[in-house]
């Protein structure tokens, strides 16, 4: 698989949790690459609050992430 | 026409273009000749105590039949009596009263040797000093050039020591043979040197010659570590001026020497920082004359730039020189083919396909043409195929846009902050 479609399925993975309310609250990066924690507030009772954590392989997609926290931290300014 | 003239550290000049301490400046015959040719300054041979050289003493490094890409040398420091350098500088600088004529010292580093030269040479009205810490061979066995410039302690006490005697600017001439030159460049700022120059030469071995196992250059069948120079050491040179003239506790005028060839190179180290130029290779490859193309060159390149003088290139290009973590991780470029230059030779697709990404597809057009396209979603922006193609202008490096910047730096910065969850 080229590296392009490598990086477009790991992105499509974080923009579907993007969609369903999750955003990243930590990073941990090691030789393996990086391991993303997501998480995202009860919107009501029923809901179970959930952590999905998600490991990345690309460096397309971790450049991916650090721009979407970036942008994430710059909101919360 | 653009005001050529410089002022180094006090030390001036009709331009920039200095010959560097070396075999060009041996003696008052050849610095005077230099001089009628068009070259600004001169930088004596090195004074000292007169050494006895060896027969067999430099190499060059061809390259594909290009000759002199490097040089190699295993000559010491001048082989003449003072007295003799003396009368000549005298009489060079009559002649030449407006062009720098400046003296490369290298004496034991013992305080009142460094006194007794500088007193000497400074009566015959030399124009600056420039201390050779930098070589690197022969003269470092016995404890002088390299082997005390790389001790910065050294070179920070032997700068002291010249500038206690010193009534002109002292220039101390850095050797590139250490991790860091900003260590011992700094060490001579702490020393009280008016000015840095850089680079001497680098330690090497030019050859060895596959039949008969001797090196190259060999003096009677056996070699020594000499100092390599030439077009090849320009990038190294380039980074180590750039790095001292980007750090702001190397506050004093660099002259940039190593691989300068031509007027552009000149700007090159005008650009990152050097207030002067010096060149031994050039010179000992194509004659003084080659001075001329500098001066007319630079002239017109100031000229086409609506720059005045000199003065207004010196460092322009510096902070533009950062560290790694300062580059932006979204600057995206990506390679593009012109197949209507393209010969086909496919040196990019095997360039790419084997060392690099695997994104240079070579295709057949509907009517049976062979053509190369890049992938570009593939293609990390290398510059590898653009580097290996032969041919100008058959493929460019285009800027993609691709967001906000996001340096190294803010990226680790911002991952490692606790991230709300809001
Ligand atoms: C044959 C030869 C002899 C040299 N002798 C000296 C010397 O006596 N003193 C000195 O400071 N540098 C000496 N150098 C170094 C040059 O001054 C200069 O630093 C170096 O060659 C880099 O410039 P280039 O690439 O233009 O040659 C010598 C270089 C060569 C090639
Ligand atoms: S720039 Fe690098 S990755 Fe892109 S096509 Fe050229 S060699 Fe391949
Ligand atoms: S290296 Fe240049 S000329 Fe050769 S195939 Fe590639 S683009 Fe064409």
């Amino acid at each position: 698989m080229s590296s392009y479609a490598e990086f477009l399925e790991e992105k499509k993975k974080i923009d579907e949790l993007y969609e369903k309310g999750y955003t990243i609250t930590a990073v941990r990066e090691d030789l393996s690459g990086a391991y993303l924690t997501f998480e995202r507030s009860k919107l009501d009772l029923n809901d179970i609050e959930e952590k999905i954590e998600l490991h990345i392989l690309t460096a397309d997609t971790r450049k991916y992430f650090s721009n979407l926290i970036i942008a994430q931290q710059k909101e919360l300014i | 026409m653009a005001d050529l003239r410089v002022n180094f550290a006090g030390i001036k000049a009709p331009n920039p273009f200095w010959l560097a301490s070396a075999p060009p400046t041996n003696s008052g015959y050849q610095v005077q000749r230099a001089f009628e040719a068009g070259w600004g300054g001169a930088v004596w041979k090195t004074l000292g105590e007169p050494i006895l050289n060896v027969s067999s003493r430099f190499a060059g490094t061809h390259f594909n039949g290009q000759r002199v890409v490097g040089f190699n040398n295993i000559e010491l420091i001048t082989d003449r009596p003072l007295e003799v350098n003396l009368q000549e500088i005298y009489e060079t600088k009559k002649k030449f009263p407006n062009h720098a004529v400046i003296a490369s010292l290298m004496v034991e580093p013992k305080q009142e040797k460094w006194h007794e030269i500088v007193k000497k040479v400074q009566d015959v009205g030399v124009d600056g000093f420039e201390l050779n810490f930098g070589c690197p061979h022969g003269m470092a066995e016995r404890g002088m050039g390299s082997a005390s410039g790389q001790v910065p302690e050294l070179v920070e006490k032997q700068t002291y020591w010249a500038k206690e005697a010193a009534k002109v600017p002292v220039i101390v001439k850095l050797t590139p043979n250490i991790t860091d030159i900003t260590a011992t460049a700094y060490a001579a700022v702490q020393g009280g040197a008016d000015a840095v120059s850089m680079i001497n030469t680098i330690n090497s071995l030019a050859g060895v010659d596959i039949d008969t196992w001797k090196t190259i250059p060999n003096v009677a069948g056996k070699g020594a570590h000499g100092g390599y120079c030439g077009p090849a050491v320009k990038p190294i040179a380039l980074n180590m001026v750039a790095e001292c003239a980007r750090n702001p506790e190397i506050n004093v005028p660099i002259s940039g020497m190593g691989g300068v060839s031509t007027w552009k190179d000149a700007v090159e180290f005008m650009l990152m920082g050097a207030g002067s130029i010096q060149v031994c290779t050039a010179a000992m490859h194509h004659g003084f004359s080659i001075v001329e193309d500098m001066v007319d060159g630079l002239n017109n390149y100031l000229d086409d730039k609506g720059i005045e003088s000199v003065a207004g290139l010196i460092g322009q290009s510096v902070e533009k020189y950062s560290d790694w973590g300062h580059l932006d991780l979204n600057y995206k470029v990506v390679a593009r083919i012109n197949n209507d230059v393209c010969i086909n030779c496919n040196k990019c697709h095997i360039a790419c396909e084997d060392t690099s990404h695997q994104c240079i597809d070579m295709l057949t057009s509907e009517n049976g043409n062979a053509y190369l396209e890049v992938r570009e979603e593939d293609c990390v922006g290398c510059n590898l195929c653009s580097i290996v193609c032969p041919v100008d202008g058959a493929i460019s490096m285009v800027e993609i846009p691709n967001g906000e910047p996001m340096t190294w730096n803010q990226r680790q910065e911002a991952i490692k902050l606790p991230i709300c969850n809001s």
